[in-house]
């Protein structure tokens, strides 16, 4: 069975206001406003076009960023997704 | 209701009923330079509860568009005040056509300054003290901003001095009634100048954005954004309600406004802070 | 007392990430098992609005009347296997209060109530009591 694929909220349905490390997020759907921190904007930016699974999102994260020691990365990336989810911000395909 | 009367606060009008004309009578001297409202956004009704109440004992529930089920209702004595709880339980929970703030707002020229801060933390008796210093009063309960222009309208209504704040009634001001024993302890209601007044229908650009804390030793420090943005929203009374205009209104005004947190020991150092920053900006 | 306040450079990911073979990538945290990278702002009401509020959450919504109320708080057709027949009344804002700090909502058992409460996270402006559960979530009650 093929893993859970990713992408994040149609570009309508979110407005977004980096601040300094938290970014505003408005979801529009609930009307609630998030706050999120590293690495929860840049996990939002890189599920933007195409649906990825987690393997693949952490793949295209570490080409653009240093994410230290490899040790339980899909493990913290699943945790940001499943947080990410249950905002709404993320949803499967 | 058997006594009304009706007033303007800068875009807000009010319709004010009662069981007694005591009340009415106390909210129109009060009122006594504000002009009427051609239109009530709001109704305010100061209730007997039941109809014998209105002779024994008497206590009034406050009531309205809006009202709160479990108020506990105030004494005649105290119409003022409840008719003055009743405008900002309708403002709280039902304006819509400007982000409210709590926050107290004065204004040089046609840009203002935005003092935001929870009952206690010195904005009101701020913007009595720069008022007095030729600043023009706009408000010291809400602020209001407009989500398509970003500008601060005001909503000048007299101000509620407490306790110790009631040594600073400045002079020729048209007061109300000293008001003991009520929930917050000593309360007068203090009307802004005639100028202030008049100017109501004025707005002004917010240029400096203020979280005042009385009592501290003189401090400035400038808010990082993130922290800046969630005071705001924490500052906003009807946020939820506003949704994305909300949003946008104090994601803007966070960005083009410098926003300082402000804590000082007593008025005139409160006086000399905000002086300075006005003058750095 | 001199800072002229300056309205802070918004930050965004620095440069664009470099394809040469050093890398001039920036550190990025995924995160502490645990600690929350998404928070709802929680506005607080009104100051006037007091401690209590008198509203309602029915579960569900009228919308969906008959339906069930599957473990991840999601309506599902009554009687779908492993869901949970709805409350047979609306919950108050303190019930729900309550329950949100711990407690457990009445008429009710710890599996479904955390279905119950699933499903009053997860309401969306528009359904029956979502104003409700927006303003049970203000700091300090």
């Amino acid at each position: 069975m093929a893993a859970p694929r990713y992408r994040a909220a149609g570009a309508e349905l979110l407005l977004v206001e980096p601040l300094d490390m938290f970014t505003a997020v408005f979801h529009r759907p609930s009307g609630i406003t998030h706050l999120l921190t590293e690495p929860a904007p840049q996990i939002l930016r890189a599920l933007a076009d195409a649906p990825l699974d987690a393997g693949a999102l952490l793949a295209r994260l570490s080409r653009e960023f240093d994410l230290g020691e490899p040790g339980d990365a899909e493990a913290m990336l699943l945790a940001r997704l499943a947080e990410l989810e249950a905002a709404g911000l993320v949803e499967r395909v | 209701m058997r006594y009304r009367t009706t007033l303007r606060v800068g875009p807000v009008g009010f319709r004010i009923g009662s069981d007694w004309r005591g009340p009415i009578a106390a909210v129109e001297a009060l009122y006594r330079d504000y002009p009427r409202a051609e239109f009530a956004d709001f109704s305010v009704r100061l209730e007997a509860g039941q109809p014998w109440r209105r002779w024994l004992r008497p206590s009034i529930h406050i009531g309205g568009d809006y009202r709160l089920p479990e108020a506990a209702p105030l004494p005649l004595a105290q119409g003022l005040l409840a008719a003055e709880l009743g405008m900002n339980l309708q403002m709280a929970l039902g304006h819509r056509r400007h982000v409210l703030l709590h926050a107290s707002v004065v204004a040089r020229g046609d840009r203002a300054i935005v003092m935001s801060g929870i009952s206690g933390a010195g904005k009101s008796t701020l913007a009595l003290l720069l008022a007095e210093r030729g600043w023009r009063f706009m408000g010291d309960e809400f602020a209001l901003i407009d989500p398509a222009s970003g500008l601060a309208f005001p909503f000048p209504r007299p101000v509620s001095l407490k306790n110790e704040s009631l040594a600073a009634i400045p002079a020729g001001r048209v007061t109300g009634p000293l008001l003991s024993g009520t929930p917050k302890g000593d309360i007068r209601h203090v009307a802004p100048d005639r100028a202030a007044i008049a100017a109501m229908d004025e707005p002004a650009r917010p240029a400096l954005l203020l979280f005042p804390r009385f009592g501290f030793p003189s401090a400035i420090r400038p808010l990082p954004p993130a922290e800046c943005f969630v005071r705001l929203t924490q500052a906003s009374t009807n946020y939820v309600a506003m949704g994305e205009p909300g949003f946008r209104a104090l994601t803007r005004l966070r960005a083009e406004v410098p926003a300082v947190a402000v804590d000082y020991p007593d008025g005139e150092a409160g006086i000399a802070a905000v002086e300075a920053l006005w003058a750095a900006l | 007392m001199d800072e002229t306040p300056q309205p802070y450079r918004t930050d965004d990911d620095g440069p664009e990430p470099s394809r040469a073979a050093t890398s001039s990538r920036r550190a990025l945290m995924l995160g502490a098992i645990g600690a929350s990278t998404v928070v709802a702002i929680r506005p607080a009401l009104a100051q006037t609005t007091g401690s209590v509020l008198n509203c309602q959450i029915p579960v569900p919504d009228p919308g969906r009347a008959g339906s069930y109320i599957a473990r991840d708080g999601s309506t599902v057709p009554a009687r779908t296997q492993g869901s949970f027949a709805p409350p047979s009344r609306p919950y108050t804002g303190e019930e729900v209060k309550r329950a949100l700090q711990g407690g457990q909502l009445p008429n009710s058992n710890s599996l479904s109530n955390r279905a119950y409460l699933n499903y009053i996270r997860r309401l969306q402006r528009g359904q029956g009591g979502f104003t409700c559960y927006a303003s049970l979530q203000m700091p300090g009650g």
